[in-house]
């Protein structure tokens, strides 16, 4: 159970400064099945308002540390806490707490079949306000209102079977929105999208940033990171945190992306699809060096 | 060092794939893969066509599918109590009327129905037509079984119509309920009716990861089709490969369940199950109770009426 103090410290939450820290993670460690380690020694601050891209190879704990910062998972060793109280499973087994929590944070997963998981796209998307004890009549206003806003609304009634990638996508993301969190975290968004609905998904992620949603996302994906973050923290395939900066200092720094197998020394080679993205300047760069 | 580079030296040089001579190969049945994706296509194909037909504008499908519910339960237990073959007639020619005014295929609607009889039935049915278990006049004889004459009496027959009418007449009830209710509103129906919402839940989420995993079965069928360059017969490859298939469609369902349940508790789920479904009762919806009632009565009356 949470103590009085805790409970306090995480409503005060709500008039919190522009530039408070949300979000401190302090050297968490965690093993999958006590054998297969995925979070190596990682400390970690996120403040209000950030976009912040978790970067790394595939395996170096990116989704490991989005499902702590969701509270689903929690550290064998460090501590996190959000909001200004400690996220705890036992914390979370308090009613209030956890109502509180949830609310704020919401998680986009990458697989979205996993994340959709009711008869139709009207009660996924009511799923959660339904949950966190919004009233029948408020949680339709908002399904309507978010399925207007992701063009989904013809979607309503359909089975998830019936829909295509990137439009189970879209009501995974209106499922998280209708509960309208501070945070959102994001499990590789764009991985296993076609270019339109990409660029759709990294419009409204800068457009939900905009109004003031605190942004973390989970990639390997270089090429749109300059767009979607401002600022980049880097794993290395040990599991532990070796960089966190702007996106272009990260992305000029080919040393460090290799070493985390995020490039390959023999990419620059061959032709021309990550070098032509207009905003991945670092690229041009480096194939410049080279 | 490139992976061109350590490439053996069979990997960069052409195979021989189809014969330069353009002979013709021997035709081939559909072996058990081949069936298998089929027959998972065709479970997508049913699924679908009951969602359209349960979408499309009818006489059933008006109905709030919580009042159908109750309806046809009640009709059913009137169903279960007619001991007249005449009166099951008049009943199972009013299901029919009702699919034909509720927009269903009258042949698939036949079809499906009388596709489960000799399954359910032919097995009770068949043997108590015959004189050694039904006694009574014998209408057609079929020989001597170990010095007695056997043969299908009147009252035998008349026994198995009025199981087969009776069956026939419940099933087409069902059928008629499920075809012109869609899945979700079913489910609905029953959350309304109280029964327990946990239960509610499990079953939708059931329905809805059945295509998932069929999807995933089918992805690893035509992996294997995609891999079968010659059809030689091997049945212990073949249930090796369909044990696989089971093994890793369970592991598959072990993870995603995982999966699910931390998206359920990523939006704030801590056990209870809650639903945005609430009925309400209009004037077509009365005037369907009453003529259910109607028929109920009018069927227990005629059934009293005529007698045992």
């Amino acid at each position: 159970m949470p103590s009085a103090v805790d409970i306090a410290a995480f409503d005060a939450s709500v008039c919190a400064r522009e530039d408070q820290e949300i979000f401190r993670v302090e050297h968490a460690t965690f093993s999958y099945l006590e054998r297969f380690p995925a979070l190596n020694d990682v400390s970690l601050t996120v403040r209000r308002g950030e976009k912040v891209a978790l970067l790394g190879a595939n395996g170096c704990g990116k989704s490991t540390l989005l499902k702590v910062l969701d509270g689903l998972l929690f550290a064998d060793r460090g501590s996190f806490h959000a909001f200004g109280a400690e996220v705890t499973e036992a914390n979370l087994e308090d009613e209030q707490f956890n109502e509180g929590f949830r609310t704020r944070v919401g998680f986009v997963f990458q697989n979205s079949d996993a994340q959709v998981f009711s008869p139709t796209v009207r009660e996924e998307i009511a799923f959660g306000p339904l949950n966190l004890g919004l009233s029948i009549d408020a949680t339709q206003q908002r399904v309507h209102d978010v399925m207007r806003m992701l063009e989904i609304s013809d979607l309503a009634e359909r089975a998830p079977y019936q829909l295509s990638g990137g439009q189970k996508k879209r009501v995974a993301i209106a499922s998280v929105l209708a509960m309208n969190p501070e945070v959102l975290l994001f499990d590789e968004p764009t991985a296993a999208l076609d270019p339109r609905t990409q660029s759709w998904l990294i419009d409204l992620i800068l457009e939900l940033n905009q109004s003031g949603k605190t942004i973390i996302i989970a990639t390997h994906d270089l090429a749109t990171l300059d767009v979607l973050a401002d600022r980049c923290v880097v794993f290395s395939e040990d599991h532990q945190i070796v960089a966190d900066g702007p996106p272009g200092t990260i992305l000029r720094d080919t040393e460090l992306l290799i070493s985390v197998n995020l490039l390959h020394d023999h990419a620059h080679d061959h032709g021309s699809t990550s070098h032509t993205h207009p905003h991945d300047e670092s690229h041009h760069d480096s194939h410049r060096e080279h | 060092m490139s992976t061109a580079a350590l490439a053996p030296e069979w990997l960069t040089a052409r195979e021989i794939a189809l014969c330069p001579c353009g002979c013709i190969g021997k035709r081939r049945k559909a072996n058990f893969v081949e069936k298998t994706i089929i027959g998972a296509a065709n479970v997508l194909k049913q699924a679908m066509f009951s969602a359209d037909v349960a979408s499309q504008p009818g006489l059933l499908q008006r109905i709030q599918p919580a009042v159908k519910v109750v309806t046809m339960l009640a009709l059913l237990m009137a169903t279960a109590v007619v001991r007249h073959l005449s009166i099951l007639v008049a009943l199972y020619a009013a299901t029919l009327a009702i699919a034909v005014a509720s927009g269903l295929p009258l042949w698939f609607f036949v079809k499906r129905v009388w596709l489960f009889i000799p399954i359910f039935t032919g097995v009770i049915v068949v043997p108590a037509t015959l004189n050694l278990i039904t006694p009574g006049r014998v209408v057609i004889p079929l020989g001597t079984w170990f010095g007695h004459s056997v043969g299908v009496t009147a009252q035998g027959l008349t026994s198995a119509g009025l199981i087969v009418a009776r069956v026939a007449t419940s099933i087409s009830l069902v059928v008629l309920l499920t075809l012109t209710t869609p899945w979700n509103k079913l489910l609905a129906a029953l959350r309304t009716m109280r029964v327990p919402k946990m239960f509610v839940l499990v079953l939708g989420m059931a329905y809805r990861y059945i295509f998932y995993l069929l999807e995933t079965v089918t992805d690893m069928y035509t992996a294997r089709k995609s891999r079968t360059a010659n059809h030689r017969n091997n049945t212990s490859s073949g249930r090796a490969f369909v044990a696989a298939t089971a093994g890793a469609t369970f592991g598959k369902a072990h993870a995603l369940s995982i999966e699910v349940h931390d998206a359920m508790v990523a939006r704030g789920y801590t056990g209870n199950a809650r639903s945005i479904d609430h009925f309400q009762i209009v004037k077509r919806d009365v005037v369907w109770v009453l003529a259910c009632s109607v028929t109920i009565a009018a069927t227990l009356g005629v059934n009293y009426a005529l007698g045992s």
